[in-house]
This record gives C-alpha cells, sequence and structure tokens, in this order.
C-alpha cells in the first residue's frame, strides 16, 4: 500500500509535468501523459499489470512498472534536450543581432573600417 | 528575352560567405568574388583564427558571430544582413575555394531566365574533380532522402552554391544552425511553394576542402536533427 502511494504520488508528478509541458512539445507531452496514466492504473491493478506483463513477454507486473518508469525517464530527458535546443535557437537569435549591429563594412582604404548597422526593423526575429 | 542579373541590370546582388578558421582561403576567395562587382559579406563563425581579418583586408563586409553557431546559423545571419542592405539577389558560397566565382553570374541569369526564387547549384549536373567515391554515396543517398521528404525533384540536395531573389529569401528562416539546414532549406523552399530551378556548377574538390568538409558521419547527425526539429514548435 505504501509502494502504491509512493508510486502514485510520484506517476501524479509526472502527470502534471506532462500537462505542463505539452504545449512545448506536444509529442513528448502526449506520450508522458498517456504513460503515466497507464502507469497509476497498473499501480492500482497490479493483477491486470500481470496480465499484461505476461502478454508483452516481460514476466511479472512489477518489471513492467519498473520498465514504464524508465520511459518515463528518457522521455523527460529528451524534453530536457529539447529545452536545450530551444534555448539554443534564443541565442542563436541573440548572437545574430549582436554581430549585424556590430558589421564592419568592406573599408574603401586599407585600415579603415566603417560600422554598417542595418534599421532595426529590418532584423528577423526568430 | 529575360534581362541578365548578372551584366548589373538586375538590381543589388550579395554574395554570403559563411566562414568558419578559413583564414588561409578567405581572402582569395573574397577577390575572386569581387572582381565581378558584387557586394560581399563573409560571416565569420566565431572562427579561432585570423578569418576575419583576412576577409576585411580583402575588402568584404564582415560580420562576427560572437561564438561558434555553425554554417546554418552563419547563412541564415548573411541572408539577414544582406537583405536589411537592400539585396536584390543573394548567393551562398563557400569559403574554401571549391565554388568557383565565375558561376555566380549563370546562377544569377537562371534566375532571371526562368522567373525562378531559386537557382540551386548541382555538380552532378555540372563537374566536380576529385570527388571521392564516399562522398559520392553520401550525397546520392542525401539527394535521395531530400527528395523523398520534400517532393523536389533534384539531383544535388546538399550544394552550398546557390542563388536567391529578395522574395524567397525572404521566406528562408534556418533553425538548423548546423549541417542540416541545406536539406530545411529545401523543405522550406517546397512548403512555401517557391519556385526554384537547378543550375549545373562546378565544385572543386582540394585536399584543403576535403580535410574542412563533412565526415560521413555527418550523415547521421543531421538526420538525427531534422527529427528532433520536428518534436517541438
Amino acid at each position: 500500500m505504501i509502494a502504491q502511494l509512493i508510486l502514485t504520488a510520484l506517476l501524479s508528478g509526472v502527470v502534471l509535468y506532462a500537462w505542463h509541458e505539452h504545449r512545448r512539445s506536444p509529442v513528448v507531452g502526449a506520450l508522458s501523459l498517456i504513460i503515466a496514466t497507464t502507469a497509476i492504473y497498473l499501480v492500482w491493478a497490479p493483477s491486470h499489470a500481470s496480465d499484461l506483463a505476461e502478454w508483452a513477454g516481460v514476466g511479472r507486473g512489477v518489471d513492467l512498472i519498473v520498465y514504464i518508469w524508465v520511459v518515463i525517464s528518457l522521455l523527460v530527458l529528451l524534453n530536457l534536450h529539447l529545452k536545450l535546443r530551444v534555448q539554443l535557437e534564443q541565442i542563436t537569435v541573440l548572437a545574430r543581432q549582436i554581430a549585424i549591429a556590430n558589421a564592419v563594412n568592406a573599408a574603401p582604404l586599407p585600415g579603415k573600417a566603417e560600422r554598417v548597422s542595418p534599421p532595426p526593423a529590418a532584423i528577423r526575429k526568430g | 528575352m529575360a534581362k541578365s542579373v548578372s551584366q548589373g541590370r538586375g538590381g543589388n546582388t550579395w554574395i554570403v560567405i559563411p566562414a568558419y578558421n578559413e583564414e588561409q582561403t578567405i581572402a582569395g576567395v573574397v577577390a575572386d568574388v569581387r572582381r565581378n562587382g558584387h557586394h560581399v559579406v563573409v560571416v565569420d563563425d566565431g572562427s579561432a583564427d585570423a578569418t576575419a581579418d583576412a576577409a576585411f583586408r580583402a575588402r568584404a563586409t564582415v560580420v562576427r558571430h560572437p561564438f561558434n553557431l555553425g554554417q546554418g546559423a552563419a547563412l541564415q545571419t548573411g541572408i539577414t544582413f544582406a537583405l536589411s542592405q537592400g539585396a536584390d539577389f543573394i548567393v551562398t558560397f563557400d569559403a574554401d575555394g571549391q565554388h568557383r566565382a565565375d558561376e555566380i553570374a549563370t546562377l544569377l541569369d537562371a534566375l532571371a531566365f526562368h522567373g525562378a526564387d531559386f537557382a540551386l547549384g548541382s555538380r552532378f549536373l555540372g563537374r566536380t574533380t576529385n570527388i571521392p567515391t564516399s562522398r559520392r554515396l553520401l550525397l546520392w543517398a542525401a539527394t535521395w532522402f531530400t527528395s523523398a521528404t520534400t517532393g523536389l525533384e533534384l539531383t544535388d540536395a546538399h550544394n552550398g552554391f546557390r542563388a536567391m531573389t529578395r522574395r524567397g529569401a525572404s521566406h528562408i528562416r534556418l533553425r538548423q544552425n548546423r549541417m542540416a539546414h541545406a536539406s530545411e532549406i529545401l523543405d522550406q523552399i517546397a512548403s512555401s511553394r517557391l519556385s526554384y530551378v537547378e543550375v549545373p556548377v562546378t565544385i572543386e574538390y582540394s585536399s584543403y576542402s576535403l580535410g574542412k568538409g563533412q565526415r560521413s558521419s555527418a550523415a547521421i547527425d543531421i538526420l538525427l536533427d531534422l527529427c528532433t526539429r520536428r518534436l517541438y514548435q
């Protein structure tokens, strides 16, 4: 009973996390949501977990729950990776604006640089 | 008869050259391109060597990324900059000396003649020198994959030598910072229904350009980047 409560609390946390991430990463959010909800059901219906485990060739129901937990962890890891990519894109936009704002025009004579700053409206966002 | 862009009647043309640690070749490349009278912007992608200095001395406009972001990011920076300078036509050109500056005119003329938004260089319609068999196979696989995923009929999907109109360039928004940008451009051409034409060009591989070029394993990175990009908005 204690294990069931702990697992339910943890999986409920995953459900909330999946719901929160759903807009940013629809695929990862939906997968996490489905798997975590299924896992909560199986925690409270261990006989179904055993049946499902036997059908899937895993062996015991508890093993199935552990495997599901591993899959959820991997999905969370993937989501973190996607978040890092989004941040990299934001950093790229920032770096691009800095680079363009500091562009140095071809010098008419050697050593005479001329800064060329484009009009701000012309800098594309994103 | 279509007017010739390359003969100066077609407006303001900018050549975008992304460069990363290319101090050996960049001055020669810029000099070759400038001989045709076009504006040149070199995007120094956070080089550790004197690439920016060499480009500037060769009288290119230089835009420097504060740190290395990748060729795709550098191309987008160059395109954004050229658009902000009022470019009517933009040509992307490699910094390692494997493209021929005299063929810029061919690409620009193809835009005008066909009324296309993009003129995509094709080494397989044109000529390649010293291309290794492994590279040829890799490019064939990339072209097959891109044609299958975008529906575009192409002979060379990963050629960095291409020309575009202002309208075409305005539709391009590269989010793949690294090498997957070549597929991303084609994907955006297909999804925005922009018109394109393939143009025969020459790619001259040298030991230097082959040393700087992509490894075969980069194909896996490109595939992963393209797949991962579809997982988030």
